[in-house]
């Protein structure tokens, strides 16, 4: 029984982590029908961002959120203006996209391999191999910080969206963007600030996933996958989804993980993705990927 | 004392043809007018240009002496003119009473805008009743209430209203243009757009025919439900 | 010659329109065009020296057919794969594991490799085309990712580490040519039935699907037939190319035939020729290899390749999504030996 209670906080602790690393897809999602297949790569570039402040100035993963969310706050008011901006009447929008995101990852991808090379990397913290024990069981230390982090920062989002003049303006665009022009608010410049805080989340994980995986340029593949498997269990748009579908997701592959070995785990996911957009693509909560 | 007046509007959407082919209207303050037409004359077009949803391709629209042409709707909705689409544009998974909010979100003050809801909930009590329900779980008559209280949470000068009755049985599309005399009361001037031709002229006191892009027809609201070209083409009277 | 006289004379009885002088003009360039490609590695048998040459054009042959086969999917019914490469895997891994284990020639089995490419279209194709959309193009990249997982375990293949393919014994020197002409072969076969595809009721019906799959429903149009056949027919000759690719490489690897950068091709090129049409791919194949050579020759690392790639094609998307095919004929000025409709 402790054995099963303990793959499951295993699980769960890491469902914390990967709740925040899908919620800026959602986000993004929701407002403006744009899968986001790059938001792996953003996660990547963050870490990188990560690694060097931590080999070059020692600065601790957890402490370069610091950096890592307004860096990539404006990197992603960036692509959005260049990229996305002048696109959002066309009819082939929700195809274009999903192409343009493609391809944005793979040039991020190569930047990165030809800068850094593709050698494995990982911040090394002191905690990052420590356990905390409660009673029987025990926890990595770093999962722990990284699920604290995490879950601090959703509930920041979930303020801001809830009580906020912006976070009014984010939810009436993704519920109803005809609606939400009648009523005055600029939706442009809306999806403009909503990528840039997606991305900004994308930020913070990447600085916390720095020291819970190691990464190379191209994991972002493996990265992208595991965040759709999620989101679309949970529903796109959702962000309850979201939250919802990660710890399901998380859970079942600590399972599978311990049961037939680390390498399997991604599997997981892949089928899961395969079989929710077969069979429910609507995930649990959320919307069907079509633009509205 | 003329309120708002457009010039030969021309307008169409994305790149296609004009659907608006220069319509030119003088709308008086505090009057009621109403517009009717046969589908795709452009009358929720129209509307749709002056409450800056769609850009004008040509045309001026002026305003209270202002000139409004090519104004974000921001800009428009906080110099006084409100639209209640025909789909009533609610979110359906905000509360009414965050709708309510939402109505307000031009403006900064957020007691105002909740003195405004409140001032709202007396004109329609449901909302008030139903004020932490979500919107999508309202009727279709609660809803056009909410859609209606939204606009007016920024008092408007101008209130224009996109098909009022669509869908709405007839006993609760009274209800609906019950309310709209309120409004009419309170010194409003209210543009309403009507497939019920019968029911949108007798509560207005002008009457407007737009077909083909163009408007082709104004006069007193009762001259115009008794036109006999527009009872047949329109009310469906058989001379 | 004597249609000549008769259209100069003004006696005549019917004039040469000017389509058929169009056709006629159009099949005699291609049969040029297609004699040189023939005659072309005997330049490499008699002089020798053409073998980058001769690997450059085959390579181009390969992907003209990859990219054409995508095309019907992508371009003719609009579903964009990103995993298509599975069936060129597929077709390695068929034609690999049958010359290791049974030493049967690949150029034998290329035609098998086809048939079980249309297996696994069909199958997969029942499965993934519920979904539709960003849904669809989503499944499909989940589809490769758990295809390579699977196949860096399979023992037999050699997992990770790929199985290595014993060589032809051609000498150096004219070891490329049959590939070449096998390739080659492949191309015309995949463009011809491309054509076809173009001018049938099928390819109608996959167009209508297109533009708008409820109106195409509603019109009777079997959407769901349609799909799942172009889906497997456009991994047919991608299942053949893989069986000759990996004969030609002589290595069995997953990285190699599942890699994300394969299937990106084949998207990339048929955007930048123009997806949807009968030359798009293959102008969109030439076009790109021979940028890609330019570029290597110039900045050499590989990194910077899908850096290029990715460029190349956000550029493509964002302000000719038509591709060079679909920009010139709406521009009308696409000229006459361009346009295989």
């Amino acid at each position: 029984m402790t054995q099963i209670s303990q793959i499951i906080i295993l699980g769960l602790s890491l469902g914390g982590v990967f709740a925040l690393m899908s919620s800026g897809m959602t986000l993004i999602f929701g407002v403006m029908r744009i899968v986001n297949l790059a938001h792996a790569a953003f996660i990547v570039m963050a870490a990188y961002i990560a690694y060097w402040a931590f080999k070059l100035l020692g600065m601790d993963p957890i402490l370069s959120i610091v950096i890592t969310i307004p860096v990539m706050y404006l990197f992603g008011l960036l692509v959005y203006r260049v990229l996305f901006a002048k696109l959002i009447d066309n009819p082939r929008f929700v195809e274009l996209t999903v192409l343009i995101t493609f391809a944005l990852s793979l040039v991020i991808e190569g930047l990165l391999s030809y800068f850094f090379t593709g050698i494995y990397r990982s911040t090394t913290p002191r905690y990052a191999t420590d356990t905390l024990n409660f009673g029987p069981f025990y926890f990595p230390e770093g999962q722990f910080y990284a699920t604290v982090v995490s879950i601090i920062l959703l509930v920041g989002l979930w303020a801001l969206l809830r009580y906020t003049r912006l976070g009014y303006a984010i939810r009436a665009t993704t519920q109803n963007r005809t609606a939400a022009k009648t009523v005055g608010v600029n939706v442009h410049q809306i999806s403009m600030i909503t990528f840039g805080l997606g991305t900004a989340l994308a930020g913070a994980s990447g600085s916390l996933v720095s020291f819970l995986f190691t990464f190379f340029p191209a994991k972002h593949m493996e990265w992208v996958t595991i965040i759709l498997a999620l989101i679309v269990l949970g529903g796109m748009g959702s962000l309850i989804g979201s939250l919802v579908g990660s710890f399901l997701l998380s859970a079942l592959a600590a399972y599978v993980s311990f049961n037939f070995g680390p390498t399997w785990s991604p599997i997981t996911f892949y089928l899961a993705l395969f079989l929710i957009l077969l069979f429910r693509p609507q995930g649990l909560f959320g919307k069907k990927m079509e633009l509205q | 004392m003329v309120i708002l007046e457009t010039e030969d509007i021309v307008a169409g959407y994305g790149s296609g043809p004009d659907i608006l082919k220069g319509i030119s209207l003088q709308v008086e303050a505090g009057k009621t007018y109403c517009i009717i037409g046969p589908n795709g004359a452009g009358k929720s077009t129209y509307l749709k240009v002056i409450s800056g949803l769609l850009p004008s391709r040509k045309g001026r629209i002026t305003f209270k002496g202002a000139d409004l042409t090519g104004w974000r709707t921001d800009q428009i909705l906080r110099k006084g003119i409100c639209l209640v689409p025909s789909d009533r544009s609610l979110f359906p998974d905000m509360t009414v009473r965050e709708n309510l909010r939402m109505g307000g979100y031009v403006l900064s003050d957020q007691k105002q805008i909740d003195q405004r809801i409140a001032e709202v909930c007396e004109i329609f009590p449901i909302l008030g009743e139903r004020h932490a329900q979500q919107a999508k779980t309202l009727s279709g008559g609660q809803q056009q209430q909410l859609a209606i209280g939204r606009a007016l949470v920024l008092r408007p000068e101008l209130i224009m209203l996109d098909e009022p009755s669509l869908g709405l049985a007839p006993k609760i599309s009274k209800q609906i243009f019950d309310s709209i005399e309120i409004l009419k009361r309170a010194g409003m001037t209210v543009i309403i757009v009507e497939q019920n031709a019968r029911m949108g002229l007798e509560a207005a006191d002008w009457g407007v025919v737009l077909d083909l892009g163009k408007n082709s027809f104004i006069a007193e609201a009762q001259k115009v439900l008794q036109d006999e070209r527009i009872q047949e083409l329109y009310l469906g009277k058989k001379h | 010659m004597s249609d000549q006289i008769i259209s100069i004379s003004p006696v005549s009885a019917e004039p040469v329109s000017p389509d058929t002088k169009k056709s006629r003009g159009r099949i005699i360039f291609l049969a040029i065009l297609f004699l040189s490609l023939l005659l072309f590695p005997l330049t490499q048998a008699i002089f020798g020296g053409m073998n980058y040459w001769l690997h450059l054009m085959l390579y181009t042959f390969m992907y003209i057919s990859m990219a054409s086969s995508w095309n019907i999917l992508g371009g003719y019914t609009g579903y964009v794969s990103l995993g298509h490469n599975v069936f060129f895997a597929a077709g390695a891994y068929l034609a690999g594991i049958l010359l290791v284990y049974q030493g049967i020639s690949p150029f034998l089995i290329t035609p098998v490799a086809g048939l079980l490419a249309l297996a696994i279209g069909l199958i997969v194709g029942l499965i993934t085309l519920r979904t539709s959309g960003s849904a669809f193009i989503i499944s499909t990249v989940a589809l490769i990712l758990l295809a390579s997982i699977v196949m860096d375990k399979w023992e037999l293949a050699g997992g990770a580490n790929g199985l290595s393919l014993p060589l032809m014994g051609l000498k150096m020197a004219t070891a490329k040519i049959p590939f070449y002409y096998a390739f080659l072969i492949l191309a015309a076969l995949t463009i011809f039935m491309s054509y076809r595809i173009r001018h049938s009721k099928f390819g109608l019906g996959l167009r209508a699907i297109s533009q708008d799959e409820t109106k195409a429903e509603v019109a009777g149009v079997p959407t769901h037939i349609y799909k799942v056949l172009a889906f497997a027919i456009s991994g047919i000759f991608v299942g053949m190319a893989g069986a000759l690719w990996v004969y030609y490489l002589t290595y069995l690897r997953p990285g190699l035939f599942l890699s994300i950068g394969i299937a990106t091709h084949m998207v990339l090129m048929t955007l930048i020729g123009g997806k949807g049409t009968v030359a798009g791919p293959v102008i969109g194949a030439a076009i790109f290899i021979a940028t890609n050579e330019f570029f290597v020759a110039q900045l050499g690392s590989s990194e910077l390749n899908i850096v290029a790639t990715g460029i190349m094609m956000i550029l493509v998307l964002m302000f000719f999504p038509d591709g060079v095919i679909g920009t010139l004929k709406n521009r009308n000025r696409l000229p006459r030996f361009l346009d295989w409709e």
